[in-house]
């Protein structure tokens, strides 16, 4: 447990340049400079490791950093994704507090492999003491001499900056993110033209999520191979799970891909005192909701949460118990997405309103008999159809929902409250 | 090429263009709101969504580009399946109330309900209704019907180079709205209402008028400017009901000027002059045509003909006059041995006029890569001209601009020089020797004691650097001391540097004038020599004296001398025409009239009328037909307009070289610009009243900077000849420049 | 409009991105704006950090109606930022916040009487971990119980 992104979470102020560098950070960082790992080689180790993004869509990082025009004559940048606001996800604020130096240094080998002399962090404008956590970091970093122009007299130069965002859930999308980093509002752009292509200010950009970033130091000064072997196939290295809700301890873990969900649960205590297990979002809000028997034969990597009909996304685990109204869950999470979509495209625009009003009517004692019909043509209508995942993201939960607890659905329509009692 | 399956057949498609312009280009149907041919691809909408094999998810059409071997379903059930459920996402929130919808039977979103919509509603949740604002008085909102499309935005920020609305708000709050409520300014707005699918934005003076289907619609051309925009007359029951834009690519794309859509609203104004008048004994009588005509005939012979003073003759014409009206009179002038004709009203000194020609297509303005300005508000003065240099720059052409003051351009300039009027003959001066002595040519004489400012190697500079460069002169030239000599310079400069010459001094159809020949021959007097010569007889072809000639007060004068004898040809009542004229003759406007205008190529665009005129009033062109018969000229055996037009159109416009050698002698004292506000320079425009309620329309003050204005012994909130005072300090020194709609105060003082 | 002290500010985020990219600074712009006028920003604020950023008075609009960070209503010195997302919910968000409502004596969205303190529901601020959680300003605080809140918010002055 906490072998790479966590490894220095015990030791005394973990954020610090030195127990960074205690622990051989920046030492792959050093090789690069000394001109003794080429962009080639690295591309080949990430990919041998394994490493699939963490930010939810799970690519390959290493496919991901081959696509960059690292030799097109123009300004290119990395951008690390620290907007995390997905319900359910708080590992990257950690990542930001306790080991703002790993995000650094795998950002600035990005940087390298990809050609790229600027970086931004994108922060979500709520992490203020992340932030300032990574400022110190990086002013670390700048006077010891790790980051700038012909960095020790090398020719690699690399300049780092963070930037804040300032409420939407959207940013985290990575073209939404980079439009807000243009100072626009986080509207998402349509693909193709993908970012490694034209991205930032129009230039070749790649994304990548901060825990996929805070992984490559380690990957690449332990190897691609040792990583890959913590994990199982299909699923390099280890993960970070938020395990959240009605667990007794809900933490972040740092585990190896594939441990089976039971015993994640058993770290977080367990469910509490007289309750039982009822339901399971295994990688966020917006990843299909598991019934507890789908859950408990689960294993925790990306093939294993799929066979379960769910996905990894960003490995936040939600809990629920029997004393949870699935209705209410449901319609909580509704909201959720119609509070934060951008509003571009039609069917997510319109579509996660509508959505949201019939849940609240059902909620309200309101619901018709065929309001379970109209949820699942409504979110069908959306699924697929829009400019960004967001519309995916909100439609996924209504069919999960209604298809694992349809009864207590109907049940609300009919009697106007809820199958559970005492539910809280 | 590469070929692609669409619905089963094979089309050839270039790679990488987007699959909307393929199907468009097969006349294959696709439903689409936000995408627009001359637009930025938004895919925001998603109605476009399509089957392509292979592609699990529908794919939008706009922003799908093409790849070899593609195979494209738009209708099976999967994209039918998408669009409609687009469809029905766009119409739970849309008021459905069509039958009170200014756009209802032009509606796109009305159109594709019929094929997609499913007729049951499954949304029983309350409507969205947003609220309004007052957006100026051209464009009227109804933001509850819109469907967020950014069409609108994306028109703003890419055409017409402002951003002046945008989407605030996000999901369903998402909100299309202009920020703080100035109102819309732009001076091609009105092209948002064309390109609103749905009636969020539609006509305001049109508003609740009628419906598209009831109207009929003549292809015309618009007369305000030199592009000569195409334009749709819409016309109901003899009335002109609306304005819409024309495509042609060559002439202006698909947009028109705010001025060319909202001016037609002047045509129904109560001041338009409806019966033939004459003048018995000091007073006005209406008169049936064939008794003014008379009237008219016996008072020409009376002043001059009897005493064979045909020389005593004079006839003027406005600019907004047509091809074959300009043709006509001159025709006549000509006939009776006259060659007193002039249509330049408003130049101060014809020793010193502009003989420029313009020698680029407006297509051609797209391709430049450089562009030097000399005296002009080139977005207020010619919109659509300015709007292909706007793409030429988008494209990376360089702008350098020669002006009195600093000017609201809608693209970057590479440097706006502030330069006295008096001064631009020195300075283009400098850039010529400049441009000589790089080119290792020889100097001649007359540049012998120039200077080459900063200013002026820098603008050599760009010109010698550039492949493909044009030079504008603008309107202000009119004013300036040493018109001719500016006019030759750039002349020069443009030969030695290969540019083309784009000349823009005069505006409306005065290009028309030039090929008719409107100008004074041999022996003939130009028109301020006719008004110093006190002639006996005047025709005058659509004049507006205040607002015309270049000093109004001398003008108005020596009409009224008592022993002249004036023939008005007008549209618009007007005070001074009635003091000073002894017949009023009513004539067709714009629109009422079959006639042609002649844009800055020299393109002849040929229209015919889509109303006719109101009352008794008749066309110019054959209200001078029958005076021609009458005076028992031959050559006028006309029967219809088209005739006149081939007549004249085949005629090669020549343009009278001004052998005047170049002046650099710096004029002291106070300059002063005076340029008519954009909806003041024809008398259809002044009486259309939303223009007139706009920004622009109301454009009216001296702008002066402080050192001028303490000199003047003005500040702002004072009066300049009768105009609010601008202090402003980009304006040069010693300058005012006056933006007002009519010249009367000014007078003599320019 | 602009205090030198903030245009100082809104400089040091402007030198983080390219030149002629000045409007990536907006947001933090219109947050240090905000700061200095009474956590609200007003169409002629908004219109300011337009013209100091040089866009387009619209575009700064955009941006300042899109984020949730930004007030456009007069709010508290503190606004008290409540999760009620998922997590939280699941730990009791709900009680609690009725709770904090009901010491303040003011419903979500009102500010009290002597205009320190507003609450505002948020969605997920990423610290599901701490469920239930709020943030006052910059700071978060977790695992939240009924006196834990009343702590806090006896502590706000
Ligand atoms: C609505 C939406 C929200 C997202 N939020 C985040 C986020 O908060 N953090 C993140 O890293 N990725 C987020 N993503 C995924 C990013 O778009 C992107 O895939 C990711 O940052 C890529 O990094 P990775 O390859 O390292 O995972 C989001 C995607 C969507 C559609
Ligand atoms: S799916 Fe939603 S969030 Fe994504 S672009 Fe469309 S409207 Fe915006
Ligand atoms: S026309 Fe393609 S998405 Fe709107």
């Amino acid at each position: 447990m906490n072998e790479v992104c966590f490894k220095n979470l015990d030791q005394e102020n973990p954020w610090s340049l030195a127990t960074y560098e205690a622990n051989g950070g920046y030492s792959v960082w050093k090789k690069i400079l000394k001109g003794e790992f080429t962009p080639e080689q690295i591309i080949a180790e990430l990919k041998t490791s394994g490493l699939r993004g963490r930010g939810g869509a799970g690519f390959p990082t290493g496919l991901k950093w081959s696509f960059m025009p690292r030799n097109a004559d123009m300004q290119k940048y990395v951008v690390c994704n620290s907007d995390e606001g997905e319900p359910g996800t708080c590992k990257d604020r950690d990542i930001l507090r306790y080991n703002p130096h790993s995000v650094i240094e795998g950002m600035a080998i990005g940087g390298f492999v990809m050609n790229a002399t600027v970086g931004y962090n994108y922060i979500r404008g709520e992490f203020m003491e992340p932030f300032y956590r990574f400022e110190d970091a990086l002013k670390e970093a700048y006077d010891a001499g790790l980051l700038g122009e012909n960095i020790d007299g090398s020719s690699v130069s690399f300049d780092l900056y963070s930037h804040l965002g300032a409420g939407a859930y959207i940013c985290g999308e990575e073209t939404a993110l980079l439009e807000s980093l243009e100072g626009k509002k986080g509207q998402p752009r349509f693909k193709p033209p993908f970012p490694a292509n034209i991205g930032l200010y129009g230039k070749p950009t790649t994304i990548n999520n901060t825990e996929s970033f805070a992984s490559v130091p380690d990957i690449l000064a332990q190897g691609g191979q040792w990583f890959a072997d913590i994990g199982v196939e299909n699923s390099g290295g280890c993960k970070l799970f938020s395990v959240t809700g009605h667990v007794n301890q809900p933490a972040n873990f740092e585990v190896p891909m594939g441990i089976p969900f039971k015993d994640l649960l058993e770290m977080a205590g367990g469910i509490r005192e007289g309750r039982k297990l009822k339901a399971v979002i295994p990688g966020g809000s917006s990843t299909p909701v598991l019934t507890a028997e789908a859950a408990m034969a689960m294993t925790m990597d990306y093939d294993g949460i799929e066979k379960a009909g769910s996905m990894l996304g960003a490995g936040s685990v939600i809990i629920m118990d029997d004393s949870t109204c699935m209705v209410a869950a449901l319609t909580r999470l509704a909201h959720f997405y119609y509070d934060e979509s951008c509003g571009q495209c039609t069917p997510c625009r319109e579509g996660t309103g509508w959505l949201y009003r019939v849940l609240k009517r059902i909620m309200d004692g309101n619901g018709k008999a065929n309001d379970i019909d109209l949820l699942l043509g409504v979110q069908d209508n959306i699924l697929g159809n829009t400019i960004c995942a967001l519309g995916d993201a909100a439609a996924m939960p209504v069919e999960s929902f209604l298809r694992n607890f349809r009864e207590e659905f109907e049940y609300y329509i009919e009697h106007g409250k809820s199958m559970v009692e005492n539910n809280g | 090429m590469v070929e692609i399956e669409i619905d089963g057949n094979i089309v050839k498609a270039n790679p990488g263009e987007m699959l909307i312009a393929v199907t468009d280009r097969e006349s294959i149907s696709v439903p689409r709101f936000c995408y627009h041919k001359k637009l930025s691809i938004a895919a925001n909408c998603r109605m476009c969504l399509v089957d392509v094999e292979g592609a699990p998810k529908a794919q939008p059409a706009c922003s799908t580009p093409i790849a070899e071997g593609m195979k494209i379903h738009t209708r099976n059930e999967k994209a039918k399946a998408s669009q409609k459920a687009v469809m029905e996402f766009l119409l739970i929130n849309h008021p459905l109330d069509c039958p009170i919808c200014d756009q209802g039977g032009e509606c796109e979103l009305q159109d594709v309900a019929m094929e997609y919509g499913s007729d049951v509603s499954r949304f029983s949740e309350g409507k969205r209704i947003v609220g309004d604002s007052d957006i100026g008085a051209l464009i009227q909102t109804d933001m509850t019907r819109c469907i967020h499309c950014t069409r609108c935005i994306r028109f703003g920020t890419e055409v017409a180079g402002i951003m002046e609305m945008g989407a605030t708000g996000r999901g369903e709050d998402l909100k299309i709205e202009p920020f703080l409520t100035e109102g819309i300014q732009s001076e091609l707005s009105g092209n948002m209402i064309d390109v609103c699918p749905v009636g969020a934005l539609t006509s305001k003076p049109f508003r609740y008028e009628l419906r598209t289907w009831q109207m009929n619609a003549v292809s015309n051309v618009a007369r305000h400017d030199l592009v000569g925009s195409n334009i749709y007359t819409q016309t109901y029951k003899g009335k002109v009901k609306r304005i819409v834009a024309r495509d042609n690519e060559s002439v202006n794309e698909t947009w028109i000027s705010d001025r060319d859509r909202f001016s037609y609203e002047g045509l129904s104004h109560e001041n338009r002059l409806l019966t033939p008048q004459i003048k018995v004994a000091g007073k006005w009588q209406e008169a049936e045509w064939n008794v003014a005509l008379d009237f008219a005939i016996r008072g020409l012979a009376n002043n001059v003909f009897n005493s064979h003073q045909s020389d005593q003759l004079g006839a003027l014409a406005s600019n907004t006059a047509s091809l074959e009206e300009f043709h006509l009179l001159q025709k006549i002038l000509r006939e009776v041995g006259s060659e007193n004709i002039d249509h330049r009203l408003n130049v101060k000194d014809h020793n010193n006029t502009i003989s420029l020609e313009s020698n680029i297509k407006l297509s051609g303005l797209e391709g430049i890569d450089h562009a030097l300005i000399i005296g002009s508000n080139l977005r207020l003065e010619q919109p659509m001209i300015n709007h292909r240099l706007r793409k030429a720059t988008l494209a990376g052409a360089t702008v350098d601009v020669v002006n009195v003051m600093a000017f609201d351009f809608n693209y970057r300039l590479n440097s706006e020089n502030i330069v006295a009027p008096n001064q631009t003959a020195a300075t283009l001066a400098g850039v010529l020797k400049s441009i000589l002595q790089s080119n290792h040519k020889e100097i001649p004489d007359y540049l012998n004691e120039v200077e080459i400012s900063d200013t002026a190697a820098q603008l050599a500079d760009q010109l010698l650097q550039s492949e493909n460069s044009v030079i504008v002169l603008g309107e202000h030239l009119i004013n300036n001391p040493q018109a001719s000599s500016v006019a030759n310079l750039v002349s020069e400069i443009a030969n030695q540097t290969n540019s083309t010459t784009l000349n823009v001094t005069a505006t409306g159809n005065s290009m028309a004038a030039n090929l008719a020949g409107f100008v004074p021959g041999k022996g003939g007097l130009d028109v301020n020599a006719m008004l110093d010569a006190d002639l006996k007889a005047y025709i005058l072809l659509d004049v507006y004296p205040h607002y015309d000639f270049h000093n109004s007060i001398k003008a108005i004068d020596a009409l009224n001398s008592n022993d002249t004898f004036v023939i008005s040809l007008n549209s618009f009542k007007d005070e001074a025409v009635s003091e000073y004229s002894d017949v009023m003759l009513p004539i067709a406007s714009f629109y009422e009239t079959p006639s042609s205008h002649v844009n800055v190529e020299g393109a002849v665009q040929s229209y015919s009328a889509a109303v006719s005129a109101p009352s008794d009033a008749k066309p110019a062109w054959k209200v001078l037909k029958v005076l021609a018969d009458l005076l028992e000229l031959p050559g006028f055996h006309y029967s219809n307009c088209a005739q006149v037009t081939s007549e004249v159109s085949h005629q090669r416009q020549k343009q009278r070289v001004n052998e005047e050698s170049v002046d650099l002698t710096v004029k002291r004292g106070i300059n002063v610009i005076w340029q008519k506000s954009p909806y003041a320079i024809d008398a259809l425009l002044r009486h259309s009243a939303s223009l007139q309620d706009t920004k622009i329309g109301q454009l009216n003050n001296a702008s002066m900077n402080k050192a001028t204005a303490k000199k003047l012994e003005l500040e702002k909130g004072d009066e300049y000849l009768g105009i609010p005072v601008i202090v402003n300090d980009t304006v040069a020194n010693n300058c005012v420049f006056v933006n007002a709609n009519h010249s009367t105060q000014i007078g003599g003082h320019l | 409009m602009i205090s030198d002290q903030a245009k100082k500010q809104i400089e040091a985020w402007v030198a983080k991105y390219p030149k002629g990219q000045q409007s990536s600074a907006v947001m933090e712009a219109l947050k240090i704006v905000q700061a200095e006028n009474d956590n609200m920003l007003t169409s002629e604020t908004i219109q300011a950090v337009a013209d100091y950023l040089d866009m387009p008075g619209i575009a700064a609009d955009e941006v300042a109606t899109f984020y949730e960070n930004y007030n456009h209503k007069p709010v508290g010195k503190y606004t008290i930022r409540f999760c009620h997302n998922i997590s939280c919910m699941l730990n009791g968000a709900d009680d609690l916040i009725v709770h904090l409502e009901n010491k303040l004596g003011v419903k979500t969205g009102e500010v009290t009487p002597n205009g320190l303190i507003n609450v505002k529901k948020v969605e997920c601020l990423g610290a599901c971990v701490g469920a239930p959680m709020f943030q006052i300003g910059d700071q978060y605080y977790e695992n939240l119980t009924a006196d834990k809140i009343d702590e806090i918010v006896d502590g706000l002055q």
